[in-house]
């Protein structure tokens, strides 16, 4: 197993947390002052996240200790360095939590297999001097050990280790944490993993998976959008006010921006249109008039258009020169800008034959082209048909209008509830 | 190079229209026609569950033993189960958690695998008593039990495993109509309407144990923590969004009255027979229907007899999915109905150990399935008031439900149900453990 691992190459000792929460507070002649309650823990940082603290109760009181002022933990204790109490009130500073009441028995994404799981229990070594949490387990033993009582917990190993490394906790639910703690693991997942996950995980933690990825990168903000299924997108956006949301559209492709533009309610469709940018704006306008199950719907209005007089040289320039998404250029479409498409030329092509080559002596002219009202069963026959990647729609005079890929296809083939099965049977 | 944008349409269609697999947004009428519709769902399924085939043996008793006498009871009932079912499905729809899940999140691993345990125990009982049903109802159409509920067994399997969630709501909802069949063997019965009325709205009380035993039993069989369970997690499951919330509830408050009128008719329908021909005792669901045909004709029994084939089958499919999504949840596996087995082991193992489990001993014959029952209401009798305390506490915590946590009028009516529910299912426990 991958995710399996131990955390350093000296593997220091392990400490559970349920072993260590409910232990005796010592004084440092080993004289028993009160019970640690929970575990302080510092997130946000890189690295190992270090304990700041201790929260526990002398003479029923609930305190807190600071870390520094403590010399040893263990199974049978924490040991605190002066015999002397000075203890303050807890109070939670940013980035702080409570190991017991907010990380235990609840989920955590376990960003190498992108899914969730459950921390059964919480690992703590003694890592570069400090004690810090180094792992979780998500195995059926780490909950056995605070099944049973703690004598006969402690003999219980380590079930499925999951190394801190490859976990992001949710924080959302921690008062003065939230919002604060960025979630950069995330980043490492592709956009249709971190869907997955937010489409597995409930209402309030699939927010917190979509503000962090925003506070990161705008961009993967968008692009997990684009993954994620239709009830979700709509449940996602609907709160968000309408500069937002045209802020999300207008880093999308044009397409799928008009996918969710029509997801939306009629009375914020004008409002959101009017803020995207203009040239986007005017591309999702003319989607809009087409029905979605069809070609129009499905089309991107993104694609190179060349004249034929251009060599082939000079074509594979211009697909260098574009900003479009790679999908829709893997052929470049010969034609007048102003007039009939001639046919298409598959990228590869361009690339076998001599720089020098006119595009008019290599074009395909058979190949097949869909008016905008064509079904959608039409358009995925045809691409199979004819084993093509993408399709251009043209209208009555043959003028290219767009181009329908073999993503879009197979979004809108892929039966229900098998998209929400990607991820979730991680290799681990 | 021309990287174009292409001209503005001529032809201009309504973008309101939807990918061809999806619902398109609803103008106001069509979203009211829809909310009717939505009221069959997972309130309606869980709710009626409830009327399995031990349900259904408790209320022809009451029917038989005290005619109406106890039909207010019923009223009362209804407004607790609807209650709790409508507190059940607003913390599904909120929190997006299984109420399993949420005990574990905030009252530790001890408290939620307690809890987990007893529902594994009790819903087995119980799974076991459906399989039961379903061989005593086909019984009476000279089904033998070999046959039918293996067959049984191994399609409600299909349903749940191979289907999709949406797909096997759709099927269990068709379950329900069976019920329809008892509002109609109560009329063919020719009760004394009046006689009903009042004794639905006027409390009669006796003072007897026997009466006081079956008072708290229909009040056992009619909130039983499975239905809370399994509407929260189906809840979570269907992805209800917040705006929705509403119309959820309603459907969980539909389905709490709809159940318990159904429960109320078989009440109507045997006190309008046996009670006043003098057939004081009812031991099983398929002897309430037998007893019914000398006085309400054989159309008597065959309704009776459909009637619980469907709550039987209903049950025995909805019990074994609310369990296995309580220890999936508790213990973090992944769960879902439609999963298959390499997607979620520990889901679909439980679900096919418990249907197999209820199937083959329902068919060992001789099997003591009143004794079984007396020990299945002792394990609910100690599981509805920890349920009903955790739904309780977890709806009105502003910490898990945030602004829709209940307060007010709503958190006291709670409260008082939660209390009276709990103390009589304990007196059910004490009573049933002290006349053993």
């Amino acid at each position: 197993m991958s995710a399996m691992s131990t955390p350093t190459a000296q593997a220091p000792p392990i400490l559970h947390l349920s072993q260590v929460v409910g232990s005796p507070l010592r004084d440092a002649d080993g004289g028993r002052l009160g019970k640690v309650e929970d575990l302080i823990v510092r997130l946000g940082g890189s690295g190992y996240p270090p304990i700041t603290g201790f929260l526990v109760s002398v003479a029923g009181r609930p305190s807190f200790l600071g870390a520094e002022r403590v010399s040893e933990i263990g199974t049978d204790g924490v040991v605190m360095r002066k015999a002397k109490l000075d203890m303050r009130h807890f109070e939670r500073r940013p980035e702080e939590v409570l190991l017991k009441r907010d990380l235990l028995d609840r989920q955590l994404i376990n960003v190498q297999g992108a899914r969730l799981v459950r921390a059964n229990e919480i690992e703590l070594a003694l890592v570069g001097g400090s004690w810090r949490v180094v792992g979780v387990d998500t195995g059926a033993r780490g909950g056995l050990r605070r099944l049973l009582p703690k004598g006969l917990g402690a003999h219980i190993a380590t079930g499925e280790f999951l190394d801190w490394a490859g976990v992001e906790p949710f924080v959302g639910h921690v008062p003065t944490v939230r919002l604060r703690v960025p979630h950069p693991k995330l980043a490492k997942l592709h956009p249709a993993q971190i869907a997955d996950l937010v489409e597995a995980a409930s209402r309030r933690e699939g927010e917190e998976i979509i503000q962090a990825v925003g506070d990161d990168d705008r961009e993967l903000e968008a692009d997990v959008f684009e993954e994620l299924d239709d009830q979700h997108q709509r449940e996602f956006l609907e709160d968000r006010p309408d500069a937002q949301i045209a802020a999300i559209l207008a880093r999308m492709a044009p397409d799928d921006a008009a996918d969710i533009v029509g997801e939306l309610d009629e009375h914020r469709r004008e409002p959101v249109l009017a803020l995207l940018p203009v040239s986007h704006r005017i591309k999702v306008r003319a989607l809009l008039g087409y029905d979605p199950a069809e070609a129009g719907g499905l089309m991107s209005p993104d694609f190179v258009l060349l004249r034929g007089s251009t060599s082939a040289g000079d074509a594979l320039s211009a697909v260098r020169a574009s900003t479009i998404a790679p999908e829709l250029l893997s052929t470049v479409f010969v034609g007048p800008a102003e007039g009939p498409l001639e046919g298409g030329v598959p990228v590869t092509a361009l690339l076998r034959v001599e720089p020098g080559r006119k595009l008019s002596t290599i074009v395909k002219h058979e190949t097949p082209c869909l008016a905008p009202d064509a079904s959608f069963e039409e358009v995925a026959r045809e691409m199979a048909d004819y084993n093509l990647t993408s399709i251009p729609v043209v209208d009555e005079h043959k003028q290219m209008l767009g181009v329908v890929t073999v993503d879009d296809v197979l979004e809108a083939m892929l039966p229900r509830g098998w998209r929400r099965r990607f991820g979730l049977l991680g290799e681990d | 190079m021309a990287v174009r944008v292409p001209p503005v349409m001529r032809r201009i269609r309504s973008a309101t229209r939807g990918r061809p697999r999806l619902p398109a947004r609803l103008s106001p009428r069509r979203a009211r026609i829809f909310a009717v519709l939505g009221l069959l769902g997972p309130g309606l399924i869980a709710a009626n569950a409830g009327n399995d085939a031990g349900g259904i043996a408790t209320y022809s008793s009451v029917g038989a033993k005290y005619g109406y006498e106890l039909l207010w009871t019923m009223v009362l009932i209804t407004i607790s189960l609807a209650l709790v079912q409508m507190l059940a499905a607003r913390m599904g729809v909120v929190t997006g958690k299984g109420l399993a899940e949420l005990v574990r999140e905030e009252y530790g691993i001890r408290w939620s695998v307690f809890a987990t345990s007893a529902v594994l125990v009790a819903n087995t009982g119980i799974c076991i008593s459906d399989f039961v049903g379903i061989g005593a109802a086909l019984g009476l159409a000279g089904v033998p039990v070999q046959v039918s509920v293996p067959l049984a067994a191994v399609g409600i399997w299909l349903i749940i495993v191979r289907g999709s969630y949406r797909s096997a709501e759709r099927i269990f909802i068709w379950f329900t109509i069976p019920f329809f069949a008892y509002p109609i063997a109560a009329v063919l019965a020719h009760p004394h309407w009046t006689a009903v009325g009042k004794a639905l709205v006027v409390p009669q009380l006796h003072t007897s144990s026997a009466f006081l035993v079956l008072l708290i039993a229909t009040t056992g069989t009619t909130i039983t923590p499975y239905m809370q369970l399994y509407l929260q997690s189906a809840v979570v499951e269907r992805g209800v969004r917040d705006d929705e919330l509403p119309q959820e509830e309603r459907e969980a408050v539909a389905g709490a009255v709809f159940a318990n009128m159904i429960a109320t008719f078989i009440i109507i329908a045997t006190g309008a027979t046996l009670f006043t021909h003098g057939i004081h005792n009812v031991s099983s669901a398929a002897g309430a229907a037998r007893a019914l045909s000398p006085f309400a004709g054989h159309y008597a029994e065959a309704l009776f007899g459909i009637g619980l084939l469907g709550a039987s089958l209903l049950a025995a499919a909805i019990l074994p999915i609310a369990t296995s999504y309580v220890v999936s949840e508790s213990l973090g596996y992944e769960k879902g109905i439609g999963r298959r087995r390499q997607e979620a082991p520990v889901f679909v193992n439980i679900i096919t150990a418990m249907i197999m489990l209820g199937a083959f001993v329902a068919i060992i014959p001789g099997v003591p399935v009143i004794s079984l029952l007396v020990g299945v209401q002792v394990v609910n009798g100690f599981l509805l008031p920890i349920n009903l305390f955790f739904i309780w506490r977890l709806s009105r915590s502003r910490h898990v439900m945030g602004e829709r946590h209940t307060r007010g009028l709503l958190d006291g009516t709670a409260a008082v149900t939660v209390a009276v529910t709990s103390t009589l299912s304990i007196a059910l426990v004490v009573i049933t453990l002290s006349s053993l």
